[in-house]
């Protein structure tokens, strides 16, 4: 249980106490009925296994949806290549299907859409990663697609050349996206020099991958004492967990295993910078920090304090940036943390006229974390929207491996999942204060635009000097 | 390799293997519907398996039933339903669903506006609550819709005018493909008209359209259809019903020849092409073979547009689509769609080519029909892909009210496995040659401005 009931009575207690900057909310409507009981907090029922080779394994049996979701994430994603040939990890995810020792391209799509499945691969900052799925009787079928296309790619001269030819002109298509353009200048301005900052492909990495180094970059990478699997579905532990021997038994590393990637600093001066964009008519505001890494404790008061700034609809960003100014369609903060660091994030994209204006309000929202309590109400809703999103990833197969993964990644325990949600209803409103003391302190923000300069250059004087963003 | 083509036999055997693994992976859902006496129907599917449950309210209204001169009505309409009532005032609705631990949305669809959200059980009442409160009556203040349509300019932006092909496979291929105004206007709507948008206008849309008459409720989740069915008529049982205005004929037959248009586009750095052929209605004996014909084409990595064009002749960089592409799927449709594709082309190829090479697919497909054992792979896949669309309760309360009010009958859901089994090769033979031919094809071209360098011919993008 993670919040105690609160009826409609207690809820207007709440607000009646509340009267300070951020509870000009009005009572509640005296026919809304009260909330019900709460129900104790489903935990998902893991059964663990660790194979002699070292690979963990969890099997998370489920009933009705005749389906079932495998997900592998292996330690060594885009922050352990080399700073000159930046997140080569994801072509070598990106070619995991399309050609093993013993299937061609062709055919794993055409195994794949037998048995219902659906396959995908890549690399994040942290971790290689393949979700896959199909219907719950082929469970076996892709245990031994997913083995299959991990352990033993062969990365074909011809797939690869085509994929490197794909890849930039992706870039190509990419460079035209605004938000991918934002997320660049900010990933370089909060992480610096540190790998985090690498997680895109240059023309350079792409270029100088072949054949050979994808083999090579598999041997270092693909190592069963670094590799969770996650099945999720409708299965029997004891039968899935026979075929993960069949199919993941014999996996052995080979070669030297990457050095550790070290912390993200979190001193980095603060940097504006302006991503050009002639003609845009909106601007990119992307605003944010570094963080400490998920295992520390401030990620769970800073999850909450997080929430309330920019995480729902009834947060402060969203009801004043969109509901009160109508300055913006979809603002909202969120945080990206993961093994070594991480980063604050709030995305506001706004027309050119409001720039400046949403500038400043981004200014003071975040100055009011530090100086403004959290009310109570605002807190209830934090923590009970933190509670009912894990109950919805609870619920979807794909949602619940993917986020066990996530978080074995950054480190943490199966119980993670559930004591991170008992433990955010613990967190008091000083500590969310702390938060945004901590994190949240305007001038410590970088603040990356993506925009039109003619448009909006005369907007920025009173915000300070932003420095033109070249890659 | 591991698999060699097999003799006939050896291959029919496994996909009489293949077919009786399938049926271990039948999944019926429990649907019950209940009409109330006002005319709200209310469909509800039991399970326990987690203490949550998914609300969506549908409305039978959507962009094809908004005022000629009021593009984007219906949708910035929507956004208004979020903006508070007399009795709840702007920000009620986010602090009771949130409170509650749940989340919540809206989207306008052609045939439909529907709102959904998903939360903890011990939210149900107070979410039925607010619901019902929002479709008795709403806040109707300027304030309000100046907000509102300041916010839906934002999003228009950011998903159109700011936005390299600025979702032009779906606007501006339905303005080329339809000749109704239904069928053929931007649902997302001109600023010019936005602008014209009245309070009086608000009015009017909430007392024809917003009322339980022309609503179904869909309640899917830890409830029981009794619990649910008496929830349901407390909360919502004494909204009075209005007569509702007759239906348009929005029916467009097939086109009779080929359309084609070519854009620039300020923003994209590559070329792109969206296609569309005019679609079967809902419900016709053709639309379940068209949904199969598209998976066959477009569904997956292992689809002859994916294998032949992106892989094969290597002439796209990725495409994508599907029947009623890009806003809904093949069964969230109840006036003229299209089967429609986008797709990004590479600097190798020319779009005369890419059509040439879909041609060449599309009349494999139209002179031999499909081998068996192809059939009865897109079959899973689509199988494998319609129960996943329902896994969580959102989406499955959501797909429900949308059966029911589309095709008045939620229990379609467990039907239409069974009419994708019962699709035979001729049958999607039968629909390539009708649906997928020259004359019912429309093309836009669109190349960025810069492909044209200055040439003072090249047209500017419509956005």
């Amino acid at each position: 249980m993670i919040t105690t009931t609160l009826k409609a009575s207690l809820l207007a207690a709440a607000l009646g106490i509340a009267m300070t900057a951020h509870a000009a909310e009005a009572p509640m409507p005296k026919e809304l009925p009260p909330y019900g009981p709460e129900r104790p907090l489903p935990v998902p029922q893991i059964t663990q296994r660790t194979l002699p080779n070292g690979l963990t394994v969890w099997v998370i049996p489920r009933n009705g949806l005749p389906k079932v979701n495998v997900q592998l994430a292996v330690l060594g994603g885009t922050s352990y290549d080399d700073a000159k040939h930046p997140a080569q990890a994801e072509l070598m995810a990106a070619l995991f299907n399309e050609g093993t020792d013993t299937l061609s391209s062709k055919q794993i799509a055409e195994k794949l859409q037998a048995i219902g499945g659906d396959y995908g691969a890549n690399a994040g900052r942290d971790s290689i990663g393949v979700s896959a799925s199909a219907l719950a009787s082929h469970s076996d079928e892709l245990l031994e697609l997913v083995a299959d296309t991990a352990l033993h790619p062969s990365f074909p001269a011809k797939e690869v050349t085509l994929e490197k030819t794909n890849a930039l002109q992706t870039l190509k298509v990419n460079q035209a996206d605004p938000d991918w353009q934002s997320m660049r200048a900010f990933n370089h301005a909060v992480y610096g020099d540190h790998p985090y900052a690498r997680d895109e492909l240059t023309e350079a990495s792409i270029q100088a991958v072949t054949p050979e180094s994808l083999h090579q970059l598999h041997d270092q990478r693909m190592r069963p004492e670094r590799a969770l699997l996650v099945i999720v579905g409708k299965v029997d532990a004891g039968q899935v967990l026979k075929t993960v021997e069949q199919q993941f038994g014999s996996w052995k590393a080979t070669g030297p295993a990457p050095a550790n990637v070290t912390q993200v600093p979190t001193n980095t001066p603060a940097q504006k910078l302006l991503v050009a964009r002639a003609g845009a008519v909106q601007t990119n505001i992307r605003f944010g920090q570094p963080t400490a890494p998920l295992r520390d404790p401030d990620f769970i008061p800073l999850t909450v304090a997080n929430t309330v700034l920019g995480g729902g609809f009834s947060s402060r960003i969203t009801q004043d940036i969109r509901e009160d100014k109508g300055y913006s369609y979809s603002p909202y903060s969120t945080l990206d943390v993961r093994r070594n660091g991480g980063n604050t994030l709030a995305v506001v994209d706004v027309r050119n006229e409001v720039t400046g204006a949403t500038l400043g309000e981004l200014s003071k929202l975040y100055q009011g974390m530090g100086t403004e309590p959290a009310s109570p109400e605002e807190l209830m809703r934090a923590k009970r929207l933190i509670a009912g999103i894990y109950l919805l990833r609870n619920q979807i197969q794909s949602s619940l491996a993917n986020t066990l993964a996530r978080y074995w990644v950054s480190g943490m325990p199966p119980s993670f999942m559930t004591t991170y949600v008992t433990d955010t209803g613990k967190v008091t409103a000083e500590q969310v204060q702390a938060m945004g003391r901590k994190y949240f302190a305007p001038e410590k923000q970088s603040i990356i635009l993506v925009g039109d300069p003619k448009a909006i250059d005369p907007q920025l004087k009173a915000i300070g000097s932003f420095t033109p963003y070249k890659p | 390799m591991r698999t060699s083509r097999m003799p006939a036999l050896i291959a029919g055997l496994l996909f009489a293997i293949t077919a009786h693994a399938a049926d271990t992976d039948h999944w019926q859902l429990p649907v019950a519907v209940k009409k109330l006496d006002n005319g709200l129907t209310v469909v509800v599917s039991e399970d326990h398996s987690s203490p949550t449950f998914g609300i969506s309210t549908v409305y039978h209204v959507g962009m094809r039933l908004e005022p000629q001169n009021r593009t984007g009505f219906a949708h910035l309409f929507e956004h208004l339903m979020f903006e508070g009532t007399p009795n709840a005032p702007k920000g009620t609705f986010d602090r009771v669903v949130q409170g509650g631990g749940g989340v919540f949305n809206g989207s306008t669809r052609a045939d439909y506006t529907n709102y959904i959200a998903s939360a903890p059980i011990s939210a149900l009442e107070p979410l039925l609550w607010i619901e019902a409160d929002r479709m008795k009556t709403l806040d109707f203040s300027d304030k309000n819709l100046d907000n509102q349509r300041n916010v839906v300019k934002e999003e228009i932006r950011v998903n159109v005018k700011n936005q390299p092909y600025g979702l032009f496979f779906w606007t501006d291929l339905d303005a080329l493909a339809f000749d109704k105004w239904p069928n053929k206007h931007d649902g997302y709507g001109s600023f010019e008209d936005l602008d014209h948008a009245s309070i009086a206008d608000v009015k009017a849309f909430h007392d024809t359209f917003y009322q339980p008459a022309n609503a179904v409720l869909g309640i899917s989740g830890d409830v029981t259809p009794e619990q649910a069915f008496a929830l349901a008529q407390k909360y919502f049982g004494a909204i009075p019903s209005r007569p509702l205005p007759a239906r348009p004929d929005v029916s467009e037959p097939l086109n009779t020849k080929g359309r084609h248009l070519e854009q620039t586009d300020a923003l994209a750095k590559a070329p792109a092409i969206a296609v569309g052929w005019k679609a079967p209605d809902r419900g016709s004996k053709d639309q379940m073979p068209m949904l199969v014909l598209a998976q066959l084409l477009v569904g997956d990595d292992a689809s002859r547009f994916y294998q032949g064009l992106v892989k094969g002749r290597e002439q796209l960089l990725q495409i994508q689509g599907g029947v009623n592409f890009a806003l809904g799927s093949g069964t969230d449709y109840a006036g003229p769609t299209l089967f429609g594709l986008f797709a990004i082309y590479k600097p190798n190829a020319q779009p005369d080519q890419v059509l040439a090479a879909l041609n060449e697919e599309i009349a494999k497909v139209a002179k031999d029909g499909v081998d068996d054992a192809t059939l009865a792979r897109v079959k899973t896949k689509m199988l494998s892909d319609w129960y996943g669309g329902m896994e969580d309760f959102l989406s499955r309360a959501d797909t429900l009210a949308k059966l029911q009010t589309l095709w008045g009958d939620a229990n379609v859901v467990n039907q239409v496995p069974g009419w994708i089994n019962q699709v035979s090769a001729n049958d999607v033979r039968r629909v390539a040659q009708t649906y997928l031919t020259d004359a019912n094809r429309s093309v836009i071209i669109r190349r960025p401005v810069a492909a044209h360098g200055k040439d003072a011919g090249a047209k500017p993008a419509k956005h």
